[in-house]
């Protein structure tokens, strides 16, 4: 049996179901927005952990030039070192008979013995692996196996230390040290044209010229052991090896893109959310005033029957109980649907053996207490006040409303305003807290419109800028190592190629005061036309005789500024270290990266003319002649087709983003609506007597629509300038809050991203006000004029 | 207003309104409530009458169906020459607009205009009004004209009310209950109000009341039962409001 309040409770929330729908759904926006990223980041977190776990991902890792087994020996002895798998591992150019470019293999040696990984186990998805004796055996990467339509019993070819050689798949796997599958310093994925290809040892060592010996290293701490101490005798004790330093699983590329992801959902599940749930609090608040004002007589009734002061207040805070419970359950199954959906997403970016949906039940539980408290808080004064009230004085009709000439009134500007214009004017003059309130969530709700606007604005704008303003070139093409200037007159004398920059890069480590980084310093032509460096302005850079030029980025994670003298340790031949200036700043979107003029970087080497590959310009009549050339050119490790690296990020991040921003743009949606239907019927039922007044003594229906309208007009006029400032600065946080190491958003905000909120919220007005003037027209005029307010 | 039939139909010279047979029945769930049982009556330009009834008599049906915010179920009902019954909502509200006042028990005043611009609502959408400052001077507020309704007594409040309903100088106007909230001495003040703009402005005035006391400044007395006019009673003498005792 009901309790005759909660009786009550129900029916007057009935009576309102498009103002709780409103509200509810709003508050459920925000709360599956966090619930999907909570759910997203449990998932990706536990998946992760499980499968470095399973597969023992390892913790330290290195390369090297080469090294003798006996030095793994001695890692194995280094203090706090549990496990040391050493391995070979080198680029090879793939030739699939369905592409016309050559792919990237990356050839990573199986244990010599033949027997199970120590660390970073292969997890086999179908097929085997290589029998011990087997020279010509792989086991391909899944995601590559995918795009290309390959499995075990098919065969590939590769050029393997400038011998074509056909490879027979028998089997497809996928590694924790993959778990983001990309040719080295590539943002993203091609699995079309990359893959992880695992062989064995005695195959891959006999043709490298490897045997007994190894090029690459990973080891395994002891639990509690720290990684500081053992990456320092490691890079001793392989520094007589071309060791180009270790790094830990924090640096691992695969592992450091996870973890970007990982800070971009954390970012999002609270900085967003936060926003709605604050829309929402602000609804309840007026939509609960507005009960409560309505109410006043009832309370009074209830309180002259015997209710105490603390019933009625908790009867009223059911209201906002049933609506932030209705919330959390739309909330709660839209952000697990969402979050399903979303997880599809990461498939295509991240390779784990099972990518299985969890969904985070504790953000659920936030959810709810942050809603409910939140809501609880906006409507406890009004609560209050209601209850203070003493029966007696609350039966009385309230008096009428204290008014008084607004401010442009007093300062004589009365004659300019229609009555309608006065009456709006004072009415939120009366009760500005409303008013500000009311404001509040229009502007929130159209800040949350330039949120999925300004990305699409900032990766249309890095794809031009990246690849029509600074990468000019058709093709990127890196030799398996250094070669002289003859390798260069080989790559430029390929044919259509109409230009060419030779590119020198060299691994380094760079350290300013405390901080240091290990990347590769690229040199290229000081007047390079191809591959072209561009300031903030997108003015191109002419590099200095002398001196640096980095990212903005690795500036500042060295805490350096231009003119700052940074170390710097060359980590391969004759590792000369030497300090450079850091003569200026490139504005770029991914990874981090410090260039030299070609001849400085050489100067520095102390060496000729050698290069590491080159940026092409090719005549595209002659491409596919290119093309096959350079699939048979046996030095070439590696090439990149612009084209195709384009095409790529259409297809996977261009296409997963357009689906984010979509759903934030319906989610936004909603939001604008639901706020100013809410305002909107508010604004109805607290001047229905006003208006109907009106109506009996002659007004049109669309001059009395202008009456309700106006006020609300005005407050949504008032409301958007605020509302795009405030989008912007959303945008810009949460944008920001996406800049990482690997991947930096340019923040670039269109004016057309500014008008279609502004478009948005405008027709959300318009269709809330057209609910409510269908209302309007059937308002019982005589009814409400005989009532008592 | 607008004619709303082919011609005006026959009504008498100084009739105002003619109802023939006029009927309403609410449709209220599964029920239906006759509230008006077919009413014939006539009222002329310049008369003041009363209806008197208990609650649930029809009287303020009659009341809505005369100032045009309701439409009988049948019958006709003329003013002046122009049929009402069944007009569209858009004749409904010019007829309000130019040729109605209402007065209601609730002041319903705007409590964001002051008296004056209260008034000047309707004197900036009627066809010949008279100014604000008239109006509110023949309710004796001229004195009171920019104060917000907060800053008003009751019956100051009713008084801007009644002033807000003449400054169009209707034919006619509708008062429903004028002094049901307000005590003796303010609700003889607002009864004073009425019978000058009744006498000045030959306005036709009906008053809805149950005070019986009320129908001695009337010309004419209607009893209102069960939806139907069962006496009519014409006084000899008017009483001066300010007489009116009870």
């Amino acid at each position: 049996m009901l309790d005759p309040l909660d009786r009550k409770l129900l029916r007057d929330l009935s009576r309102m179901k498009g103002q709780v729908v409103a509200v509810s759904l709003v508050m459920a926006c925000g709360l599956a927005m966090m619930i999907m990223t909570r759910s997203l980041i449990l998932t990706l977190e536990s998946t992760r952990s499980t499968y470095y776990q399973k597969n023992a991902m390892a913790d330290v890792f290195a390369t090297l030039k080469r090294a003798p087994l006996s030095a793994a020996e001695r890692l194995k002895t280094l203090p706090g070192v549990a496990g040391v798998e050493t391995r070979v591992v080198v680029d090879v150019t793939i030739d699939l008979p369905g592409l016309s470019e050559p792919a990237t293999g990356r050839l990573v040696s199986l244990p010599e013995d033949g027997g199970p990984q120590k660390l970073n186990r292969v997890f086999l998805r179908t097929g085997r692996f290589p029998r011990p004796d087997e020279r010509r055996e792989v086991v391909l990467g899944e995601s590559f196996a995918k795009a290309n339509g390959l499995k075990p019993g098919d065969a590939l070819a590769a050029v393997i230390n400038g011998r074509r050689e056909e490879l027979r798949i028998c089997g497809i796997g996928l590694s924790p040290e993959f778990v983001f599958e990309a040719r080295a310093g590539e943002t993203l994925p091609d699995h079309k044209r990359f893959s992880v290809i695992w062989m064995n040892y005695r195959a891959l060592a006999v043709a490298y010229n490897m045997d007994g010996a190894f090029n690459d290293v990973c080891l395994d701490l002891a639990p509690g052991a720290v990684a500081g101490p053992v990456i320092e005798e490691m890079d001793r004790l392989l520094a007589t090896y071309g060791a180009g330093g270790a790094y830990t699983r924090k640096d691992q590329p695969s592992a450091q893109r996870i973890d970007d992801e990982l800070r971009v959902l954390h970012s999002l599940s609270f900085a967003y959310p936060i926003v709605f749930l604050s829309v929402a609090a602000f609804m309840v608040n007026a939509v609960l005033s507005r009960i409560v004002r309505l109410q006043r007589e009832q309370i009074a009734q209830m309180k002259a029957l015997g209710y105490s002061s603390r019933q009625v207040g908790v009867h009223y805070l059911k209201f906002v109980l049933v609506i932030g419970v209705l919330g959390t359950a739309i909330g709660g199954v839209a952000g697990h649907r969402m979050g399903e959906g979303l997880l599809v997403i990461y498939t295509d970016f991240f390779r784990f053996p099972e990518l299985v949906y969890r969904m985070d039940w504790s953000s659920l539980g936030t959810a709810l207490g942050v809603s409910l408290g939140a809501s609880a808080l906006g409507v406890m004064s009004v609560v209050r006040q209601a209850v203070k009230l003493p029966p007696a004085e609350a039966m009385r009709p309230e008096p009428p409303a204290d008014f008084k000439p607004s401010l442009f009134e007093r300062i004589g500007l009365t004659r300019f305003f229609s009555p309608a214009f006065r009456m709006a004017l004072r009415n939120i003059e009366r009760r500005p807290w409303q008013a500000v309130f009311t404001s509040c969530g229009l502007a929130l709700a159209t800040g949350l419109m330039v949120l999925p606007g300004a990305m699409s604005d900032s990766i249309d704008h890095l794809l031009t800028f990246q690849w029509n303003s600074q990468q000019r070139q058709d093709v990127s093409v890196f030799l398996t190592e250094p070669a002289s200037g003859k390798g260069f007159h080989d790559l430029e004398h390929l044919p259509g190629v109409i230009r060419a920059e030779p590119i020198r890069s060299v691994p380094a480590r760079l350290r300013f005061a405390h901080h240091h980084r290990k990347l590769s310093i690229t040199g290229i032509p000081r007047g390079a036309d191809l591959n072209r460096l561009l300031d903030k302005d997108e003015r191109p850079i002419v590099l200095p005789e002398e001196g640096l030029f980095m990212s903005a980025k690795l500036a500042e994670i060295l805490g350096a500024r231009i003119g700052d003298e940074v170390r710097v340790e060359v980590l391969d031949g004759r590792r000369p270290v030497v300090n450079l200036p850091i003569r200026g700043l490139v504005e770029d979107f991914a990874g981090v990266a410090a260039y030299m003029d070609i001849e400085a970087l050489r100067r520095v080497l102390k060496e000729g003319d050698t290069v590491n590959g080159a940026y092409l310009a090719v005549d595209h009549s002659q491409w596919d002649r290119f093309m096959r050339e350079v699939k048979d050119t046996p030095r070439a490790a590696f090439v990149m087709v612009k084209r195709d690296q384009l095409a790529a990020f259409r297809e996977t991040t261009g296409k997963n983003i357009g689906i984010i921003r979509t759903l934030y743009f319906i989610l936004a949606t909603i939001v604008a609506f639901g706020v100013v239907y809410n305002s909107a019927r508010i604004a109805l039922s607290e001047r229905s007597r006003e208006l109907a007044t009106l109506r009996v003594v002659g007004f049109r229906l669309p001059e009395v629509r202008a009456v309700l309208v106006g006020e609300l007009a005005l407050l949504v006029l008032a409301a958007l300038p605020f509302g795009l400032l405030f989008g912007r600065g959303l945008a810009l946080f949460i944008m920001s809050s996406f800049s990482t190491e690997t991947v930096r958003l340019p923040i670039l905000i269109r004016p057309s991203t500014y008008s279609i909120a502004v478009l948005v919220v405008l027709t959300a007005s318009a269709a809330s006000f057209a609910v409510v003037s269908r209302m309007l027209g059937k308002l019982d005029l005589v009814g409400v004029l005989k009532a008592r307010d | 207003m607008q004619q709303t039939s082919s011609s005006p139909r026959a009504a008498s010279s100084g009739t105002v309104f003619q109802a023939r047979g006029l009927r309403k029945v609410y449709h209220t769930g599964e029920l239906d409530v006759v509230a008006l049982h077919g009413v014939d009556l006539e009222l002329n330009a310049g008369e003041l009458v009363c209806l008197l009834g208990a609650s649930g008599s029809g009287k303020s049906t009659l009341l809505n169906i005369l100032g045009g915010l309701d439409v009988p179920s049948s019958g006709e009902l003329v003013y002046k020459g122009w049929a009402l019954d069944g007009a569209e909502e858009e004749t409904l509200t010019l007829f309000r607009r130019n040729c109605v006042g209402f007065v209601f028990q609730f002041y319903n005043l705007i409590p964001s205009l002051t008296a004056r611009e209260n008034v000047a609502l309707i004197t900036g959408i009627s066809r010949d009004p008279m100014s604000p400052e008239e109006a509110l001077e023949m309710v004796g507020l001229e004195k009171r004209m920019d104060h917000f309704p907060s800053q008003l007594s009751g019956g100051e409040q009713q008084r801007v009310a009644i002033a807000r309903a003449i400054a169009k100088r209707p034919e006619v106007l509708l008062c429903d209950e004028p002094t049901g909230a307000l005590d003796v001495t303010t609700g003889i003040t607002v009864l004073e109000a009425v019978e000058r703009i009744n006498r000045e402005l030959g306005t036709l005035t009906v008053i809805i009341t149950h005070n019986a006391v009320m129908a001695e400044m009337a010309d004419r007395v209607l009893h209102l039962s069960d939806g139907r006019i069962i006496s009519s009673h014409r006084n000899e003498t008017r009483l001066p409001a300010s007489e009116l005792k009870w």
